[in-house]
């Protein structure tokens, strides 16, 4: 097992371990997730069909509207939503969203060293998140 | 890092409840995102996020989350359009559903304290004065704020113009800084702007050429302030600007140097706007209109009638559609409709059978293609309302 330890910038406070889900394509999170089934829907977007709920979600940022915040909190309060957020730049309505849907979150992360499947640990207060990947 | 007062400090440890604490946390999030020193108390807040239709069910359990642990907005709080106009709902013949999910939200704003004004132009219903801090979503009202009222607002979003109301108060960082407010980039205009939706292709063309950079605008012969605001609606729709200079005589005007000619414009517009044969619907109202906007439209119409078979519908305010009730009969009795509350781009006019429109609202032919489904053509509000009437 490999450990890389990537050193970001804490956002929001709490730590999460579980499955990396990551997206090179910035997120709508308005209209591009179902509240009800934590599945992204945004056409055209690379992880269309897949469940965000339990995993560390990796995106760039997010784009699209400003209540697309709501939606982290609403998928949150139904047990839908992702572990952690990691993202490149954090952007307001993605910050305010696992503000208030206490999602732990951290940024300033090259995306490009995380693979989809790997097993990630992400700590929100000392802004780091650890890959651990088998070799 | 954010400075907190003893008293901030303690809203953010929960000292005051859930609800206090989540606002806090997100404006001092932001603020250390954004690199605010400290928290500035705001004049009002202005929300966004209104409309079923934008908002959708994710929203609303979190406003019930918030109404129901008691707490009230700190600064006065005004409301974007619904999707519906409160006193003519089955204008917009909305199901059951999405009628009582809307009336719910609404429900929810006025139990946190915030007022129903349910417009995008607040200015016209209170006008905040120079030089104050307000946390407005919105960015057509934020454009015209920074630029036309000289108040001071970053451009919020829906939640964050929320917290900003519970606490009173904003981060202290971006347009709430003089050196932040200052022009980067100087556009001379060389074109001949005969009305208004012709600023709002000028705002539709610079929006895209800036990003979110301030331009400092010279080359605009008196200005009307309805232009202006077509001008900053458009210029918020298409890129992040949140203020315009017009043309000062100040010494340190930016190195960066653009000019914008009738090419640019023609092809803006024709990025914007199609040939419409006969529009189902002509709508003016994006920004909501004024009490002079209103007057207008009555004087065009004044003894005309609109065509059997196109709607007529002007936008505006409640506030404002009581104070110019003269001329909204006048229009109302020519066959126009004067709504209140909503705006097309919010509610779901493309099931109503209409397919294609008439405005003078660059942010309308901007947005509504997309929000609407529908084809958009640009006119002046003149060539608009006379439309409505030719046989």
């Amino acid at each position: 097992m490999k450990k890389i330890i990537l050193k970001g910038r804490p956002i929001v406070e709490g730590k999460a371990r579980g499955k990396a889900l990551v997206s090179s394509t910035p997120l709508n999170l308005l209209k591009g997730v179902d509240v009800n089934t934590g599945r992204i829907i945004e056409e055209g977007h690379d992880l269309r069909g897949t469940v965000v709920t339990g995993k560390i979600l990796c995106f760039p940022h997010g784009r699209g509207s400003t209540v697309g915040s709501y939606t982290l909190y609403t998928l949150a309060k139904r047990g839908r939503a992702p572990k952690a957020i990691v993202n490149e730049l954090a952007d307001p309505v993605v910050v305010v969203g696992a503000i208030i849907g206490s999602i732990p979150m951290v940024d300033h992360i090259d995306l490009t060293k995380i693979r989809s499947s790997d097993i990630v640990e992400v700590d929100g207060e000392a802004g780091t998140v650890t890959v651990f990947r088998r070799m | 890092m954010v400075y907190l007062t003893k008293d901030e400090e303690r809203a953010l440890d929960g000292e005051y409840g859930w609800a206090i604490q989540v606002a806090m946390r997100i404006l001092v999030k932001l603020g250390d995102l954004f690199k605010a020193d400290r928290l500035i108390p705001i004049h009002s807040a202005h929300i966004s996020g209104v409309s079923y239709k934008t908002l959708g069910d994710a929203a609303t359990e979190f406003l019930e989350e918030l109404a129901a642990s008691g707490v009230k907005v700190k600064a006065p709080a005004t409301l974007n359009p619904a999707a519906f106009d409160l006193e003519r709902p089955q204008l917009m013949r909305l199901t059951e559903h999405r009628l009582n999910a809307q009336k719910r939200i609404l429900r929810l704003y006025e139990d946190l304290g915030v007022k129903q004004t349910l417009s995008c132009t607040p200015y016209y219903i209170s006008k905040p004065p120079r030089n104050v801090h307000l946390s407005w979503a919105e960015s057509s009202a934020v454009v015209y704020a920074n630029s036309v009222l000289g108040s001071w607002t970053n451009r919020e979003g829906g939640p964050s113009a929320l917290a900003s109301a519970i606490i009173g108060a904003t981060p202290n960082y971006g347009m709430h800084r003089p050196e932040e407010r200052e022009g980067k980039v100087m556009v001379t205009v060389d074109a001949d702007l005969r009305s208004e939706e012709k600023f709002g292709v000028l705002g539709i063309h610079l929006g895209k050429v800036l990003g979110d950079e301030i331009p400092v605008i010279q080359g605009l012969k008196s200005p009307k302030e309805r232009e202006l605001k077509q001008l900053g609606a458009a210029l918020a729709s298409s890129g992040m600007v949140s203020r315009f200079i017009l043309s000062q005589k100040s010494s340190s005007l930016p190195q960066e140097k653009i000019s914008v000619g009738e090419r640019d414009l023609k092809n803006s517009l024709s990025d914007i706007s199609s040939e419409v044969e006969k529009p189902d619907l002509v709508f003016i109202g994006c920004p909501h209109c004024s009490y002079s906007e209103i007057k207008e439209i009555a004087s065009i119409l004044y003894g005309k009638k609109v065509r059997e078979d196109v709607r007529l519908w002007v936008c505006t305010s409640r506030h404002v559609k009581r104070t110019s009730k003269e001329y909204v009969e006048i229009i109302e009795r020519a066959g126009g409709k004067v709504l209140c509350d909503t705006c097309i781009i919010v509610s779901w006019i493309e099931e109503l059978g209409i397919d294609s429109l008439l405005t003078n609202s660059a942010k309308t032919a901007y947005y509504a293609p997309n929000m609407n489904r529908v084809e958009v053509s640009l006119a002046s509000l003149r060539e608009c309302v006379e439309k409505a009437c030719e046989s």
